[in-house]
């Protein structure tokens, strides 16, 4: 409830620097993407897209937008049965140790990804693996699977247990009940989990730096590298893939199961 | 034979199979066994975070000989000395430190407005703006959000241009310790807010207007009522602001420039450059030993917060 208008204009004040901060990059390299000149300026000199053609053409560019999408499939598919199992686990069974295994669960946030990072990359280099896709987007879901747990058993939580006896009641066994009631339930859960998990992997900076050669890098690596030696449009195109991609991952997150869901108390 | 199709559908003949099927490798006797083995994949995969740690302390025993760049084979504590007593790490540390706890007050002061407004406006209109702009940086990563930075910055950038059309000198706005602080703010105001959010819509609406009806202005309800009613959303999100700040790479890395390190710098830098595994593997389990005793302390203190999975939350 805003009534008051002290309360109000304080209220606004801090929102809208928020907005502000939030915003500016974004709205920055959408900016950038679009200029006529050779270098990034302000103003800008003219529009164009002729920085688009130019990524088009560029295939490293391409390559490693591909890699970073086969790293962020490779995380998704296997987060989705991890994730979702341990979320029912832990949401509908009274499992002995629960403490412990909770916590232990959430060792990919206490660990700092440095640390995480880093000892992948030794497990990793002795199992001989290093320098292919496939150990980064396993790397990735390891990192960011309390995600996909926590969007699970918000779910799991709310499916009342009656339903499943319900079923079980009716005849069902017990494959037929977690089919048709347990796993429709979660099925919010697990959607909004796996694009999370999609698009965090697609992100991914530090893990795939520490876990890619040369020959591999990921588009976060590849434009980490090139801001580095000289600022040039062709990046913030190629940046711009990313806020398109955050964008469908908003859209279809809406549709699906409705952004309001990230607000519920739990 | 038409009628006894039509009673018995072939997807039930699937699901009577399939059934059989898995009463037969998984009679009802193993049925306590099965949250264990739904469990197992995840545990498998947090497996390979233990194992790499173990791989860390296991090197971080060793120290390197600098003639031949071979790791010593016998176990020494020589890194420990060195990590405790280097003055380098230690302004290192005590840089990170500091910048974490600013970034983390600042993040709380600008993430609890915004949560706030969020949760409690009466607009669906403006609340799915006010989502729709967190999420977006939210899935944008750091990189391209600090090369935004650079862009706006620099010393051709944005504001040092816009500077210059109304006669001021240009600024040296990056690759400072404000400029790594800003960017860690901006990186970590979406956490904060999605694990305030939560804990603020928890809080009945009533409480506020009670307090209201009862003499209490704004800022005492404030302060004697919605405060202390979010402290669980508060630990959850300072918790996390606190830990991924300490441990950032990227926004020291990209907007200090090399002059600005934190300790997941520093520890980089002892893998990729010096070459000293020993150390960095040292440096690194230190950090997380730091980031573990953090998260510790403050659960045993205030308890899981908002970041308890599964039953323990409810």
């Amino acid at each position: 409830m805003i009534t008051s208008t002290s309360k109000s204009v304080i209220l606004w004040g801090f929102v809208s620097i928020a907005l502000i901060v939030l915003s500016a990059p974004t709205i920055v390299v959408l900016g950038s993407s679009l200029t006529a000149g050779n270098m990034i300026t302000f103003p800008p000199e003219g529009l164009s897209l002729k920085w688009y053609a130019a990524i088009l053409r560029a295939t490293d560019l391409r390559d490693a937008f591909l890699r970073s999408v086969f790293v962020s499939a490779v995380c998704t598919i296997v987060a989705i049965p991890a994730g979702t199992f341990a979320g029912i686990a832990l949401a509908k069974y009274a499992v002995r140790f629960e403490k412990a295994i909770q916590v232990y669960l959430l060792l990919p946030f206490t660990i700092p990804l440095i640390g995480s990072g880093i000892g992948l990359m030794l497990i990793f280099g002795n199992a001989g693996v290093l320098g292919q896709l496939w150990p980064v987007g396993i790397a990735c879901c390891v990192i960011n699977l309390p995600f996909m747990i926590w969007a699970v058993t918000a779910s799991a939580a709310s499916l009342d247990p009656d339903l499943e006896l319900a079923a079980a009641n009716c005849g069902a066994g017990p494959l037929q009940t977690f089919l048709y009631v347990t796993l429709p339930a979660v099925t919010p859960g697990i959607i909004s989990g796996s694009l999370l998990m999609f698009i965090l992997a697609l992100n991914e900076f530090l893990v795939s730096l520490l876990l890619v050669d040369a020959r591999i890098v990921t588009l976060p690596v590849q434009i980490y590298n090139s801001i580095r030696s000289i600022i040039t449009p062709d990046l913030a195109a190629i940046s711009v893939v990313f806020i398109a991609c955050a964008v469908a991952a908003i859209f279809l997150l809406d549709r699906l199961v409705g952004l309001d869901i990230f607000l519920k108390s739990k | 034979m038409r009628a006894a199709r039509t009673a018995y559908p072939l997807t039930w003949r699937i699901m009577d199979v399939l059934e059989a099927f898995a009463a037969f490798v998984w009679p009802t006797s193993f049925r306590r066994a099965i949250p264990y083995l739904l469990l197992a994949p995840a545990l498998l995969l947090v497996g390979l975070l233990v194992l790499g740690l173990i791989q860390i302390g296991d090197l971080s025993l060793r120290t390197l000989d600098t003639s031949t760049f071979l790791l010593s084979e016998n176990y020494t504590l020589a890194n420990y000395r060195k990590a405790l007593t280097e003055p380098l790490f230690v302004v290192v540390a005590t840089r990170s430190l500091t910048g974490s706890l600013i970034v983390t007050v600042v993040t709380l002061i600008f993430a609890f407005p915004y949560a706030y407004l969020m949760v409690r406006t009466r607009s669906a209109g403006l609340r799915k703006f006010l989502l729709i702009a967190l999420f977006l940086p939210f899935f944008i990563g750091q990189v391209v959000r600090a090369y935004g930075w650079l862009i706006i910055l620099g010393n051709q950038g944005m504001v040092n241009e816009a500077l210059g059309l109304i006669g001021v000198a240009p600024l040296r706005l990056l690759y400072n310790y404000p400029a790594v602080l800003f960017g860690l703010v901006q990186y970590m105001l979406p956490f904060a807010v999605l694990m305030l959010a939560p804990a603020l819509t928890a809080i009945p609406e009533e409480l506020e207007t009670a307090a209201a009806s009862l003499g209490a202005n704004w800022v005492h309800s404030f302060i004697h009522v919605v405060l202390p009613l979010a402290r669980p959303g508060l630990v959850g999100a300072g918790l996390v602001v606190v830990t991924l700040s300490l441990t950032d790479f990227a926004m020291p890395a990209i907007l200090g420039g090399g002059s600005q390190d934190f300790i997941a710098n520093a520890i980089y830098d002892q893998f990729f450059r010096t070459s000293d595994q020993g150390l960095g593997a040292t440096l690194a389990l230190m950090l997380v030993a730091l980031g573990s005793l953090l998260v510790g302390i403050v659960f045993t203190l205030f308890g899981a917060g908002t970041l308890a999975m599964g039953r323990a939350r409810q």
